[in-house]
C-alpha cells in the first residue's frame, strides 16, 4: 500500500514525496511516531498533577501554610497506609457504601416506578407531574432539617435523605427516556396485546436504555453527594465521619485521606458505569 | 395496556389534586389530633410562622446574604468555567494537560472539599464563596467544553475565510455556536451553586448568617414551623432559578431560529 | 492563564500566614489585640460564659484597660469551640485564648502551635453524664453499644472518656457522634442519642422533662483546669501588654471570688443563652468558697492536672506526638500581678491531688 493510495485519480500526485521509501520503513516510522505521540499525550496529562503535587510538597516543606492546616503529602500517605492496615478505612468505606447501596435500591426503585407511571399513563402524569415538577426542583438538602426532626440522626436519616436524592434524577430521566420511545413501538406492543410487564421489559427498557443509564449515573452521583453531606453533618461512622474526626483533632491528614478515598471511589464508579454502558450499547442493536 | 387517549380539554386541573389532597389530609390529621402535633405541626401554625417570619427584616437579610454569596460564587465559578472549558475545547493540547486532572478532581464529591476549604480560608464568607464557585465550575466547564468542541469544521472554515483574528473567532463564532451547551452548563452550575450555598450554611450553621443558618438553627429551638417555611423558601428559590434559566435560555437562543 | 489562577488561589490560602508576621511589628504597642473564646452562646451568639475571663469581657474590664492607649480589641467567639479556635490561631487570627480546655490545648501544642500558658481560667466543678428522660439506663455500662454524643476535640470529649473508663469501657464500645451543645440538647429531647457527657448542664433539661442525670461526680480527676494563653510572637513583642492584661484578669478573678458578686456573675454568664441562671446556681450550689473554682493559679495542682491530661490524651490516641510541659507555662505574669494587687495569699495553693495546701486568708 503506497502513501498516495488515497489520493483520488484526477488530482496531481505530490511530486515531493520520496517514491523510494519502502512500505515497511514507512509503517515503522508511523508506529514510532504514534508511540511517541501517545507518550507525549500521557506526559501532558501528568504535567498538571505533577505541578500541583510539587506545589503542595513545597508549601509544606517551606511552611507557606501552617502545618496544622495543610498536612504534608508524606503524612497523608502514612495515615492512608495506617488506616488501610488497621482495617479502619475498609470498615468506614463499607458503612458508607452500604448506605449508598440501600438508598440506590430504595430511591432507584421508587424513582423508576414514578417515572414509569408518569411516562406510561397519561392520567398518572396529569395528577403527579405538576407536583413532581415543582418539588423535584427543590434542593434535596433543604429537606434534611425536617428529616432530622422526623427520623432522627441515625441510619434512617442517611438512607432516607440519600434515597430522596436518588428518586428525582431517576424519575426525571426515566420519564425522559419513555418520552423518547417512538410511538410506533407502543403501537406494535398494543397489536401484540402485551401486558404491562411485557411492555416495560420488551419495549421501554431496551428503547429507553440510554436514558435509564443516565438515570442510574445521575442517581449514583447525587447519592454520593448527599452521603458525604449527611456524614459530615451527623454521623458516628463512615468516610465523612472520618473527616470530621480529623478536623476536630487537627489531624488534617485524615481529612485529605477522606478526600482521596472519596475521589478514588468516584473514579471507580465512573469506570464501572462506563464499561457497563459500553456493554449495554453493544447489546442494544441486537435487541432489535 | 394503558390508554393513550387524552381526555382533557382545556386546562388540566388534575395537577392540583395531589397537593390539595395532601394539604387536606395534613389538616385533618392535625386537627383530629391523630398525630403528635409537636412533630407534625398543623398547617395553620406554619402559615402563622410564615406570616411572622416573612415580615421580619432579619429573615430577608438572611435570604439576601445567602443569595449574594450564591451569585458571587456562581459568577466566579461560571467565568472561570467558561474560560477553562473553552480553552480545553479549542486547544487539543490544553485538553490533554488540564483534562485528566480536571476529570479526576471532579470525582471528589463536592462536600468533601468543604472541611479543607473552611480550614484554609476561615468559616465565613470566603470559604463558602470559593466552595460555591467550585460547585458551579465543574458543570460550566463541561458545558463550555462540549459546546466549543462541537463547533464544526465548516464553521471554523468560515472564520478562516473571513480572516478573523483569534479574538474575533472566539467571540463572533465559537461562543455563539457553543451557546446552547454553555447555557446548559450554566443552568446546571446555577443549581449546584444553590445546593452548595445551602449545604455549606447547614454544615457551618453557627458561622455567618443566611437562609440555611436560620433554618438549621430552627432545629435547636424545635421551631418546626420555621423549618418548614425555610425549606419552602429554599425550594422555591431553587425552582425560581430554574425558571429564570429557562427564560434566559429561551430568549438568548431565539436568534438561532432566525 | 490557568496556572496563574491556580497559583493565585493557592497563594490566597497562604496569605494568612504572612499576616502573622506583619501584624506584630516591633513597636511598643500593637494596634489591635485579638482575643478568642472557645465557646459562643446558643446558636453562635457572641457572648462568652462560664469563667472569669468571660466575666471580664462582659464587664468591659479589658476594653477599659486599653482604651486610653487607643488599642482596639477584637473579640472572637468560636461556636466550633477549642478546635475552631486552634484553626484560627494556626491561621494567625488570634493573640489570646480565654478559657481553653485541656484537649484542644494539648492537641494544639502537639501539632506545633506555639503559645504560652499565662493563667488558669478556673478549675473543678461537677461533671454530668446525661441521658434522655425516657432512658432505662442505671449506669454508664448499661449504655454499652449505644449512641452517645460529645463535642469531639473539646475538653468535653476527655471528660466523657474518663467517665467511660470509670465504667471500664472505651469510646469504641459505643457509637460516638460529635455534636455541639445546641445539637446535643436537641438530640436528647428527641431521643436520638442515648447519652452524653461533658457538654451540657442538665438541670434546665431536667426541669423541662427532656433529660435526666445518670451520673454526676465532683471528682477532680475528671476535669482539668481551663487555660488562658497568649501566642508566642505576641508575648515576645509586647510583654508589657500581656502583663497588663493578666493583671486585669486577676483583678476580675478576685472580684469573682466575693460572695456578693456570685449572683451577678451567674447572671452575666446566663446572657449567653446556653444555660439559664438556675443552672449555674445549682451547679455551683455546693461551692461555699468561690475561690476554689474561680482560681487563676498556676500551682502544683495545675501542673499536675495538665501533665496527667497529656498522658491520658496520648493514651486515648487523640494526639500522635509527645507533648512536654517544658517552657510552656509562663507564670511570671501571674506572679507579678498577684504581687502588684497584693493578692499573693488570696487564693489557696492546691497540691497535685487537688487538696488545698494551707488555709488562706
Amino acid at each position: 500500500m503506497s502513501l498516495t493510495a488515497d489520493v483520488p485519480e484526477g488530482l496531481p500526485r505530490d511530486r515531493s514525496a520520496p517514491a523510494q521509501r519502502s512500505d515497511r520503513q514507512a509503517a515503522l516510522w508511523g508506529f514510532a511516531a504514534a508511540g511517541a505521540r501517545l507518550l507525549l499525550i500521557v506526559a501532558a496529562g501528568l504535567v498538571l498533577p505533577a505541578l500541583l503535587f510539587t506545589l503542595w510538597w513545597t508549601a509544606t516543606e517551606r511552611h507557606w501554610v501552617p502545618e496544622q492546616i495543610l498536612p504534608a503529602p508524606a503524612l497523608v500517605w502514612q495515615s492512608l497506609a495506617e488506616l488501610w492496615h488497621s482495617g479502619e478505612l475498609q470498615s468506614h468505606l463499607e458503612i458508607s457504601a452500604a448506605r449508598v447501596s440501600w438508598s440506590l435500591l430504595i430511591g432507584g426503585s421508587a424513582g423508576l416506578l414514578l417515572g414509569l407511571a408518569m411516562g406510561l399513563s397519561k392520567t398518572a402524569k396529569a395528577y403527579l407531574y405538576p407536583t413532581f415538577d415543582v418539588v423535584s426542583q427543590f434542593p434535596v438538602l433543604g429537606w434534611i432539617p425536617l428529616l432530622i426532626i422526623f427520623v432522627g440522626i441515625d441510619e434512617p436519616l442517611k438512607v432516607s435523605a440519600i434515597s430522596l436524592a436518588v428518586v428525582v434524577p431517576v424519575a426525571v430521566n426515566t420519564l425522559h427516556g419513555i418520552a423518547n420511545v417512538p410511538r410506533s413501538l407502543f403501537e406494535v406492543a398494543r397489536v401484540h396485546r402485551f401486558s404491562l410487564p411485557q411492555v416495560i421489559w420488551r419495549v421501554v427498557l431496551p428503547a429507553a436504555g440510554p436514558s435509564l443509564f443516565t438515570a442510574l449515573r445521575q442517581g449514583v452521583m447525587q447519592a454520593w453527594l448527599t452521603l458525604v453531606f449527611v456524614e459530615l453533618l451527623a454521623s458516628s461512622e463512615g468516610i465523612g465521619y472520618l473527616m470530621v474526626w480529623g478536623r476536630q483533632l487537627m489531624q488534617m491528614d485524615l481529612v485529605v485521606v477522606g478526600m482521596v478515598v472519596i475521589g478514588i471511589v468516584g473514579v471507580l464508579i465512573e469506570l464501572v458505569l462506563g464499561t457497563l454502558e459500553a456493554r449495554l450499547q453493544r447489546w442494544r442493536p441486537a435487541a432489535y | 395496556m394503558p390508554q393513550i387517549i387524552d381526555r382533557t380539554n382545556g386546562r388540566d386541573w388534575r395537577g392540583a389534586a395531589l397537593p390539595l389532597a395532601v394539604l387536606a389530609v395534613w389538616w385533618v390529621v392535625t386537627t383530629l389530633g391523630w398525630v403528635n402535633t409537636r412533630l407534625i405541626v398543623p398547617p395553620a401554625g406554619v402559615l402563622k410562622t410564615a406570616a411572622t417570619v416573612l415580615t421580619q427584616a432579619d429573615f430577608y437579610r438572611g435570604v439576601l446574604a445567602s443569595l449574594v454569596r450564591d451569585l458571587s460564587g456562581f459568577a466566579i465559578g461560571a467565568i472561570a468555567g467558561i474560560a477553562v472549558g473553552a480553552l480545553m475545547g479549542v486547544s487539543r493540547w490544553s485538553n490533554r494537560v488540564i483534562g485528566p486532572t480536571f476529570h479526576t478532581l471532579r470525582q471528589i464529591s463536592l462536600f468533601a472539599w468543604l472541611p479543607l476549604l473552611s480550614s484554609w480560608l476561615d468559616t465565613g464568607d470566603r470559604s463558602k464563596i470559593v466552595f460555591i464557585a467550585l460547585s458551579a465550575f465543574y458543570p460550566v466547564v463541561l458545558g463550555a467544553f462540549e459546546g466549543v468542541r462541537g463547533v464544526t469544521r465548516a464553521q471554523a472554515e468560515v472564520a478562516r475565510v473571513y480572516v478573523f483574528t483569534r479574538r474575533q473567532t472566539l467571540l463572533r463564532l465559537i461562543l455563539p455556536a457553543a451557546a446552547p451547551q454553555i447555557l446548559t452548563g450554566l443552568r446546571l452550575g446555577l443549581i449546584y451553586a444553590w445546593i452548595a450555598t445551602i449545604g455549606s450554611e447547614f454544615l457551618l450553621a453557627n458561622y455567618g448568617d443566611g437562609l440555611g443558618n436560620i433554618v438549621f438553627k430552627g432545629r435547636a429551638n424545635f421551631n418546626i414551623e420555621l423549618i418548614i417555611v425555610g425549606m419552602l423558601v429554599i425550594g422555591l428559590i431553587g425552582y425560581g432559578f430554574n425558571r429564570l434559566a429557562d427564560l434566559f435560555e429561551a430568549r438568548s437562543l431565539r436568534w438561532r431560529k432566525a | 492563564m490557568q496556572r496563574r489562577t491556580f497559583t493565585t488561589l493557592l497563594g490566597a490560602a497562604a496569605l494568612p500566614t504572612f499576616s502573622i508576621v506583619r501584624a506584630q511589628s516591633l513597636t511598643d504597642k500593637p494596634s489591635v489585640i485579638r482575643i478568642g473564646f472557645p465557646n459562643a452562646g446558643t446558636g453562635g451568639r457572641p457572648v462568652p460564659t462560664g469563667n472569669f475571663p468571660a466575666s471580664a469581657d462582659q464587664l468591659g474590664e479589658i476594653a477599659q484597660e486599653f482604651k486610653a492607649d487607643g488599642i482596639r480589641l477584637e473579640w472572637k467567639y468560636y461556636a466550633g469551640a477549642g478546635p475552631a479556635l486552634n484553626e484560627a490561631y494556626a491561621n494567625g487570627l488570634l493573640d489570646f485564648a480565654f478559657g481553653h480546655g485541656d484537649l484542644p490545648l494539648i492537641v494544639g501544642r502537639a501539632t506545633g502551635l506555639k503559645h504560652k500558658i499565662i493563667l488558669s481560667s478556673g478549675r473543678f466543678g461537677p461533671t454530668y453524664f446525661v441521658v434522655p428522660s425516657g432512658s432505662n439506663a442505671k449506669t454508664v455500662a448499661d449504655l454499652k453499644g449505644k449512641k452517645i454524643a460529645t463535642f469531639k476535640g473539646t475538653a468535653g470529649q476527655t471528660q466523657m472518656i474518663r467517665f467511660l473508663r470509670r465504667a471500664g469501657l472505651e469510646e469504641k464500645d459505643f457509637r460516638v457522634i460529635s455534636l455541639n451543645s445546641d445539637d446535643t440538647k436537641a438530640a436528647l429531647a428527641t431521643g436520638d442519642i442515648d447519652g452524653t457527657a461533658g457538654v451540657v448542664t442538665p438541670f434546665d433539661l431536667e426541669a423541662r422533662g427532656i433529660a435526666r442525670t445518670l451520673v454526676s461526680t465532683d471528682d477532680p480527676a475528671i476535669t482539668t483546669p481551663g487555660t488562658v494563653w497568649v501566642g508566642e510572637t505576641f508575648e515576645q513583642s509586647y510583654p508589657q501588654i500581656v502583663q497588663r492584661l493578666v493583671t486585669r484578669l486577676v483583678k476580675v478573678a478576685e472580684w469573682g471570688t466575693h460572695a456578693e458578686n456570685r449572683d451577678k456573675q451567674f447572671n452575666l454568664w446566663a446572657r449567653s443563652g446556653t444555660d439559664p441562671y438556675s443552672n449555674y446556681k445549682t451547679d455551683w450550689g455546693k461551692v461555699t468558697d468561690l475561690r476554689t473554682r474561680i482560681n487563676p493559679l498556676l500551682d502544683d495542682y495545675y501542673h499536675a492536672a495538665l501533665q496527667r491530661a497529656i498522658g491520658e490524651i496520648k493514651e486515648f490516641k487523640l494526639i500522635r506526638k509527645d507533648v512536654s510541659l517544658d517552657g510552656w507555662i509562663e507564670s511570671k505574669y501571674l506572679d507579678t500581678a498577684l504581687k502588684e494587687l497584693k493578692l499573693e495569699n488570696h487564693w489557696p495553693q492546691f497540691d497535685a491531688k487537688g487538696v488545698p495546701k494551707s488555709k488562706a486568708a
